[in-house]
């Protein structure tokens, strides 16, 4: 069992992080939420409505960057957005100013008509994300976001985020970096085995463990050897 | 069921295969493998046919019966060449095909009326020269005929009394019954490309999916389950069909060209015959896919589809071959078995006297029914946390 209590609460105009070494359940949790794992119990709400039962209603207002980017090799940017916008059934103008949006604000007016296979991890992340939110989700969904990302491509994500949260739209993402989840969140839901360890914004974490440093408070937390993983 | 989104499913996918070089040959593969086959085969035969007709005759002891070999030479078809100094040794060593060795003694005993003996040199295992063999033993055959009749005649005695037996050439040679095996092979070849040509598409949308991990992004998006797979099966059911419809209207094309008559075959096989065809086998472009596709949802990767499409394909290449074996007769209830049933309104058209609609009807709805449950159970798969998470 991946999962065993994960409770919290994320808020529109927040970033809540979610935390954890690897193999803590975040993945697992994040997959519950955006129903493509049930859970055997528990519920989960998504702007006042249950999954159970209505998950399609839930997915509709969900972004999704899940844990591999999943792109198309023989597809270029421009087609993967249009696919999921049709999917979501935006109309061509929509679509239009959607991927505009995207282009400018992900900046990938130089990959947006090229096919995806060779495209570099950061360029992979930033298509992945822009299908993602072609929709104007309110609720975002990243499965660490910036895994494996270089400093710019970082950066290009961090300003996304907060460019999400000045929207006023909520988001969750996942990491098992401390840096970024200091750097970012709002608030914090520390998770270990399946278990949520700490909840609180990145003050109330460092008071509960005791200690100064926020690095130390998620190892103090989560456990030394998990973390050395 | 939104319509409208399952045509963006199958659009992507379409887009996705044909930017594909490895599913655009096998695509074309597919397709093409029976026209070409039909047609090789089909010219290898009338070859052999018209080197069966133009023979050369090497003889040993040409001057032993000028009469013979002149009258040979007057046959239709039939050069008269020099026969090496060792016919067994030349036959032997497949320097010549078979040599005709008229001995120095022939004049004496032809004079004299006695039975004249001659040799024909051949090797009976080599079933490819056969034809030409048997035809030069028919020709001294009806030499002999001819000199016997000719001397009951110059003895008073009417020809008629020392034939017994009139035998009646019914023959079905052996060009004629291979001309008649592809000919019946044609149905074997239109539904193959159904399974061949939707063979790519549907491993690619499902499995090469999973593998890329981008089936699990897809998933999240608020689309019913059964208007995935529908849109997946719909992109591969159409390219079964184009596959299908090249195939076919290829084999006519191919058949047209056949010099059935030189052949000595009475098929007719035309627009008529195709359409038919067609109406018979097309249920199958749309079964087909179906099983591929539940199929190679179970694989993780592209390659263990794939291999799972290698097995699948057995069933449909047996069936046909035992249809073209066994004669079903009279089994009405192999008619609604899809697959058997296509093969059987197949053959029923090839042999030109095909059925009532009814029965084309009935096969369809079955071919039909099987789709639409291998659709749901797809749909059920891809309900489950399995298929995002393995097994």
């Amino acid at each position: 069992m991946a999962v065993n209590d994960v409770s919290f609460t994320a808020m529109d105009g927040y970033v809540t992080g979610l935390l954890g070494p690897n193999g803590a359940g975040k993945t697992t949790t994040l997959r519950m939420l955006y129903g493509l794992l049930k859970p055997d119990g528990g519920s989960i709400e998504v702007d006042d409505i249950k999954l159970n039962g209505n998950p399609l209603d839930v997915q509709e207002r969900l972004g999704v960057l899940p844990d591999v980017s999943g792109l198309y090799p023989r597809l270029t940017s421009r087609e993967h957005i249009r696919y999921y916008g049709q999917l979501r059934g935006l109309s061509a103008a929509e679509l239009d100013t959607a991927t505009k949006n995207l282009i400018e604000a992900l900046g990938m007016a130089d990959i947006i008509d090229r096919r995806v296979a060779g495209f570099s991890h950061g360029e992979r992340t930033k298509v992945a994300m822009a299908r993602a939110l072609v929709h104007h989700p309110q609720n975002i969904l990243l499965d660490e976001p910036t895994n494996g990302l270089d400093v710019m491509a970082t950066r290009a994500v961090r300003e996304v985020i907060r460019r999400l949260k000045g929207e006023g739209r909520c988001v969750l993402f996942s990491s098992h970096v401390m840096q970024e989840v200091s750097a970012l969140c709002d608030r914090i839901v520390v998770i270990a085995k399946g278990l949520v360890v700490a909840d609180g914004t990145p003050d109330e974490i460092r008071n509960q463990a005791g200690v100064e440093n926020l690095e130390d408070a998620f190892v103090a937390l989560a456990g030394q050897e998990q973390h050395e993983q | 069921m939104n319509f409208r989104r399952i045509w963006v499913i199958s659009r992507k996918e379409w887009t996705d295969a044909f930017r594909d070089r490895r599913s655009f040959y096998s695509l074309a593969i597919g397709a093409l493998i029976g026209p070409l086959l039909v047609g090789f085969m089909m010219n290898r035969i009338a070859e052999q046919r018209r080197t069966a007709d133009e023979i050369k005759i090497p003889i040993m002891g040409r001057q032993n019966a000028p009469a013979l070999v002149s009258w040979l030479d007057q046959q239709a078809g039939i050069d008269i060449i020099d026969a090496p100094t060792n016919p067994q040794e030349a036959v032997r060593s497949g320097k010549t095909d078979f040599v005709v060795v008229i001995p120095k003694n022939f004049g004496e005993k032809f004079n004299e009326s006695r039975p004249a003996a001659i040799q024909l040199v051949s090797d009976s295992s080599k079933q490819s020269l056969q034809a030409k063999v048997s035809r030069v033993r028919r020709l001294l055959g009806a030499y002999s005929a001819e000199i016997g009749t000719l001397r009951l005649i110059a003895r008073g005695v009417s020809p008629s009394v020392a034939t017994a037996l009139t035998v009646e050439d019914v023959e079905i040679s052996s060009a004629q019954q291979r001309a008649a095996i592809i000919f019946n092979m044609i149905p074997l070849f239109v539904v193959l490309a159904a399974f061949t040509t939707a063979m790519q598409i549907a491993t690619d949308s499902t499995a090469g999916e999973r593998e890329r991990g981008s089936l699990e992004p897809l998933l999240i998006n608020p689309v019913p389950k059964s208007e995935l797979v529908i849109g997946k099966w719909f992109a591969a059911a159409m390219v079964a069909t184009g596959g299908m419809l090249v195939t076919l209207s290829l084999i006519t094309a191919v058949l047209s060209r056949v010099p059935f008559q030189e052949l000595g075959v009475r098929f007719t096989f035309g627009a008529k015959e195709a359409s038919m065809l067609l109406a018979a086998a097309l249920p199958m472009a749309l079964m087909a896919p179906a099983v591929q596709i539940y199929l190679a949802s179970f694989a993780k990767t592209f390659k263990e589809a794939q291999s799972y499409m290698g097995f699948l394909i057995m069933v449909p290449t047996l069936a046909g071959t035992v249809s073209l074996l066994y004669p079903a007769g009279d089994m009405p209830w192999l008619r609604v078995l899809p697959i058997a049933g296509q093969y059987l309104l197949a053959t029923d058209v090839m042999g030109g006297k095909a059925p009532g609609p009814i029965w084309f009807i009935a096969a369809a709805a079955m071919a039909v029914a099987l789709a639409a449950l291998f659709i749901s159970l797809t749909t059920r798969l891809f309900r489950s946390e399995k298929i995002v998470i393995g097994r």
